[in-house]
């Protein structure tokens, strides 16, 4: 579903991705391990098409400092110069880290948002399958987004990134600052996105205990650099994994 | 006497807040401040009536082009203008405001000046309320600043383009990540706060005669406005709309209506003191912007 190829990305003189090459296929988990600023936002970006978005604003203003190398193919199609705006309507949606919501704008108003490119049946249809998939939403569908918890925003943002109908679901550390238990309970939600919707997912991490168990393939990258990848199993089993990244 | 200050300050409110809203829906949307309002408004009056009086237009197909003109000139500028400078604040100010002398130098130059240059009223005639008699356009004006800001209202919170108005307005790389393109959410936003001028010309104008110091004074009306109710909040329009028309309806009735711009300046000057970011107004963190 999704190849990328030897993508290079820099900011000014600074190295964020660092030749990485990766495959997704239809229907699965992937995760993406990495410390702080090992380049997981800067990769998810790119492929959503956001950093191309940044290298255009840049550039009209009259200076560029993000260059972006390699090659990107979604769907049998090469994708690296499409703007973000049309990969979204390829159904390639970012959900960025640290909860991205519409704050002033109530729970229902925010749904409502998302669903720009689809229709009024897919927004109804989905809205009630998120209902469903967080109960908790729906006691406050009147209420400001702002005004909700952590776990409550990033419960809402991923509902957003569903209405906005998704077939490659990128979410960019979900469970950033969110208590084990939340944490729990978004990552069997995941899991449950993956089976009823069908939908693709690429998610990343800093700590890959709450996440090996549910992803097929994992990939740990380091200073932008791919360094391990493997099965969930594989890399749960590895030692320098667990010593990495399992916050042990 | 209370009759008079009532109904009169409500008419010169409404002025207030037709003039200022299509200002304060682009800066809200885009954060383009656009300084080549004032011109759009004059040209608006111009441009009706050219279409009136030199074509022979009818009143009604005159003011529909109208619309659809302002509408293009203002996603015209935002696409060749504004696209070029989008997030160099200083470089939009000089563009537009610029661009808003060039228009209405123009017209100067090209001697639109006089009491020939004046659109005709809606509907001749007037009516008793309170013991005052107030004309048939004044009274359309309250009632069309009324009747936009509640459709205005309907309009952001449950159209597909109002609601991606909001997100934009809120966060517009969140937005973009949920397929609202910015460029093209914000060349409407100022296509559609031209056509506001539009509006706010058209209903106005025929109070007096089309002339090229309108469209300053509309300039520094609506920013008046807007910054005394904090710039970006329509609630806030409507607020400092209301308190600003009826100060100077009072200042009017009072003391003398020369004194009414001194109203609005000083209303601005005072709130850049007190609360810089407006009685409504939320100083977007940098962040945000980001």
């Amino acid at each position: 579903m999704l190849t990328i190829r030897n993508l290079m990305v820099f900011y000014e003189n600074a190295l964020a991705i660092n030749d990485l090459s990766l495959k997704v296929k239809e229907g699965e988990i992937v995760g993406v391990i990495g410390s702080n600023s090992a380049g997981k936002s800067t990769l998810l970006n790119t492929i959503a098409g956001l950093t191309l978005d940044l290298k255009i604003k840049e550039r009209r203003k009259g200076g560029e400092r993000i260059t972006i190398m390699g090659r990107i193919d979604y769907m049998g199609e090469n994708i690296t110069d499409l703007l973000a705006v049309h990969r979204v309507r390829k159904g390639i949606i970012l959900c960025r880290e640290r909860h991205p919501i519409f704050p002033e704008s109530d729970v229902m108003e925010n749904l409502r948002i998302a669903a720009y490119l689809r229709s009024k049946s897919h927004l109804k249809r989905m809205v009630a399958y998120i209902f469903e998939l967080f109960p908790a939403l729906k006691d406050y569908r009147k209420k400001r987004a702002g005004f909700l918890s952590g776990g409550e925003q990033q419960m809402l943002a991923i509902g957003m990134a569903l209405v906005a109908g998704p077939k490659l679901l990128l979410l960019d550390e979900p469970l950033l600052g969110l208590s084990p238990a939340m944490q729990t309970r978004l990552v069997s939600a995941i899991k449950d996105i993956r089976k009823s919707q069908g939908v693709t997912i690429i998610i990343s991490e800093q700590f890959a205990r709450p996440v090996l168990p549910i992803i097929d393939r994992g990939y740990i990258i380091e200073n932008g650099m791919l360094v391990l990848s493997g099965t969930g199993r594989e890399l749960m089993e590895n030692p320098e994994v667990k010593s990495a990244y399992f916050g042990v | 006497m209370l009759g008079t200050i009532i109904i009169y300050g409500f008419i010169n409110s409404s002025i207030l807040v037709l003039v200022a809203m299509g200002f304060n829906l682009t800066f809200g949307i885009s954060g383009v401040a656009n300084f080549a309002y004032g011109a759009i408004y004059i040209f608006s009056g111009f441009l009706t009536w050219i279409f009136l009086n030199s074509l022979g237009i009818n009143y009604l197909l005159s003011i529909f082009l109208t619309f659809v003109c302002t509408f293009l000139l203002g996603y015209l500028i935002y696409r060749f203008i504004l696209l070029r400078v989008r997030g160099l604040s200083l470089s939009e100010v000089m563009a537009t405001f610029g661009l808003g002398l060039a228009i209405m130098e123009l017209f100067r130059y090209f001697d639109f000046v006089g009491v020939k240059y004046s659109l005709p009223v809606f509907i001749d005639g007037s009516v008793p309320i309170f013991g005052n008699y107030v004309d048939y356009q004044r009274l359309i004006i309250g009632i069309i600043a009324v009747a936009f800001a509640v459709a205005f209202y309907f309009f952001i919170h449950y159209s597909k383009v109002g609601l991606a108005f909001r997100a934009i307005a809120q966060d517009d790389v969140t937005a973009l990540t949920l397929g609202i393109d910015p460029d093209r959410i914000g060349a409407i936003s100022l296509a559609l706060g031209s056509s506001l001028a539009a509006m706010a010309a058209i209903v106005i104008l025929p109070l007096g005669t089309i002339s090229v110091e309108n469209g300053y004074e509309v300039l520094i009306d609506a920013l008046a406005v807007c910054i005394v109710g904090g710039l970006g909040s329509s609630v806030g329009v409507i607020v400092a709309g209301l308190v600003i028309g009826y100060v100077q309806t009072l200042t009017a009735n009072f003391f003398e209506p020369r004194w009414m711009i001194l109203v609005s300046l000083a209303a601005m000057a005072l709130v850049l003191v007190i609360k810089p970011s407006g009685l409504f107004g939320k100083q977007k963190e940098l962040e945000e912007r980001v």
